[in-house]
């Protein structure tokens, strides 16, 4: 072999490794800066959940004194108001001022059962004592009375919790889909439904009224107006799910699922 | 079996190029920027076939003078491939030394013209241009650096897997391979003909490679 030849051959292999280690160099660096992109993502995904959780938490101490103000404060005044009034003796009325009696009674009564209503709607003792199933029945219970709305549930018995603040998103997240069904939908039959398998709990809300689909939820969630959605959004976000809208002519349906890390009793 | 590998080696610059044109037979809908890439793989094929055939039959069937050679149809190939993968890398606009890329195939054309009008003959019967595909492929490489310094210094993009990376990287083998060749191609000539005929085999599976690359470009592009 001559010279230039052996130079020739050289040449290749040098310029061939060089080729080679810059782009082994070029690979590795892209690589860094993916998994830097990657941190940095996860980190503002978990300053956002963190924001949201805050909100959250904060909304429900709100709700939690609010609830607590209506019910000792304002149901207290006004179950003195109706002692009191209790007390007029009303034999010595006559009958238009018996009648005004009787309606003041009865506006009291009703501004009591009001306030209490309002109180353990806030407040959600049954969700604490009695747990998430109990809770949701009770309030679907309570909003199907006196509507032409006819509500159902089929709550998975095996599921329980260990995180109490949870279960109130989820329990809050349940409200919001219900009287945005009750506001909009124009639904005549209800019924929810949920099952507890391997740690995830599936929660569908079906109904036969005007339901939205997924591109809807997605684009109304970034609405000034759509604050309801953005907020189960939120809640979604904070128990780590997801949920599903899907619409068709006379049935429409939301699927919630939860990796609840929870254990079956 | 040596010979008929040999054979299918001396066909493969037609054949390895219809490893890209099927895939974009596949996936017909490719990004603007890789329209240079086609048009150049539909020249390069018309070429390649034309220069082979000269090649394999010119004495079989007693080809007229001018299609005695095929040196003329690799310099005008060499010529339209820098032109056109210039144009790919003009398209990618990746903001960075923008005004020499712009430059570089102004003055290509100039050095080719000077070139070709005062020390070399296009159209010279026994060897390729030496000068015009060493040119060529250092530039070529020059392109490649430039993509990846370009890529290094982004923080914002960290794909290494996008269409435009497979095509500068099978473009860069090809250069960093063959520059070597086709620089000293003139003296090896003089030397040994034998043993240029065999490192002639480096750039024909560079150039497989290349192919390759383009078709894993056009398979994992975004249209």
């Amino acid at each position: 072999m001559t010279e230039i030849q052996i130079l020739v051959i050289i040449s290749i292999a040098v310029m061939l490794l060089l080729f080679v280690s810059f782009l082994l160099a070029f690979i590795f660096s892209q690589r860094k800066k993916l998994k830097y992109q990657q941190e940095m993502q996860n980190l503002r995904e978990t300053q956002q959940n963190q924001l949201i959780e805050a909100a959250i938490r904060s909304e429900e101490a709100v709700r939690h004194s609010i609830s607590e103000a209506l019910h000792d404060e304002v149901g207290a005044i006004l179950s003195s108001s109706k002692l009191h009034l209790q007390a007029i003796n009303n034999d010595s009325l006559d009958d238009h001022d018996k009648e005004l009696y009787e309606k003041g009674k009865e506006l009291l009564d009703e501004g009591i059962q009001k306030v209490r209503g309002i109180s353990h709607n806030l407040h959600s003792n049954i969700l604490k004592e009695f747990g998430f199933n109990e809770a949701v029945s009770h309030f679907i219970n309570k909003i199907s009375q006196g509507t032409i709305l006819k509500a159902t549930t089929a709550l998975d018995e095996n599921y329980a919790t260990k995180d109490p603040e949870n279960d109130m998103s989820l329990y809050r997240l349940v409200q919001e889909l219900v009287n945005n069904i009750m506001k909009h939908a124009h639904a005549k039959e209800m019924h929810i439904s949920s099952t507890f398998i391997n740690g995830q709990l599936m929660l569908s809300v079906r109904h036969d009224g005007i339901g939205l689909s997924q591109e809807q939820f997605e684009a109304f969630r970034y609405n000034k107006e759509g604050l309801g959605l953005k907020n189960i959004q939120n809640r979604i976000i904070l128990l780590k799910g997801s949920i599903e809208f899907y619409t068709a002519t006379n049935s429409s349906s939301i699927t919630i699922y939860i990796p609840a890390k929870i254990p079956v009793v | 079996m040596q010979k008929i590998f040999l054979e299918i080696l001396d066909w493969s610059e037609v054949w390895t190029l219809f490893i890209p044109l099927t895939v974009l037979l596949v996936k017909k809908k490719q990004p603007s920027f890789l329209k240079p890439v086609i048009i150049y793989l539909l020249i390069a094929l018309a070429l390649n076939l034309f220069a082979d055939i000269i090649w394999k039959f010119k004495e079989v069937y007693h080809f007229p003078h001018w299609l005695q050679t095929n040196t003329y149809i690799y310099n005008f190939h060499s010529i339209m491939r820098f032109l056109l993968f210039s144009l790919f890398f003009i398209k990618l606009n990746q903001p960075f030394l923008i005004l020499i890329k712009k430059i570089i195939p102004v003055f290509y054309l100039i050095f080719i013209s000077i070139n070709f009008s005062v020390f070399e003959n296009f159209f010279r019967y026994d060897r390729i241009s030496s000068r015009l595909l060493s040119i060529e492929t250092a530039l070529f490489l020059f392109y490649s650096l430039q993509y990846y310094f370009f890529k290094f210094q982004d923080e914002n993009d960290a794909s290494s897997k996008s269409s435009d990376f497979w095509i500068v990287t099978g473009l860069c083998i090809y250069a960093a391979a063959c520059f070597p060749i086709y620089l000293f191609y003139k003296t090896l000539l003089t030397q040994s003909e034998n043993f240029t005929a065999y490192i002639w085999k480096v750039p024909d599976i560079c150039y497989i490679i290349f192919c390759i690359f383009i078709a894993k470009a056009f398979h994992e592009s975004k249209s």
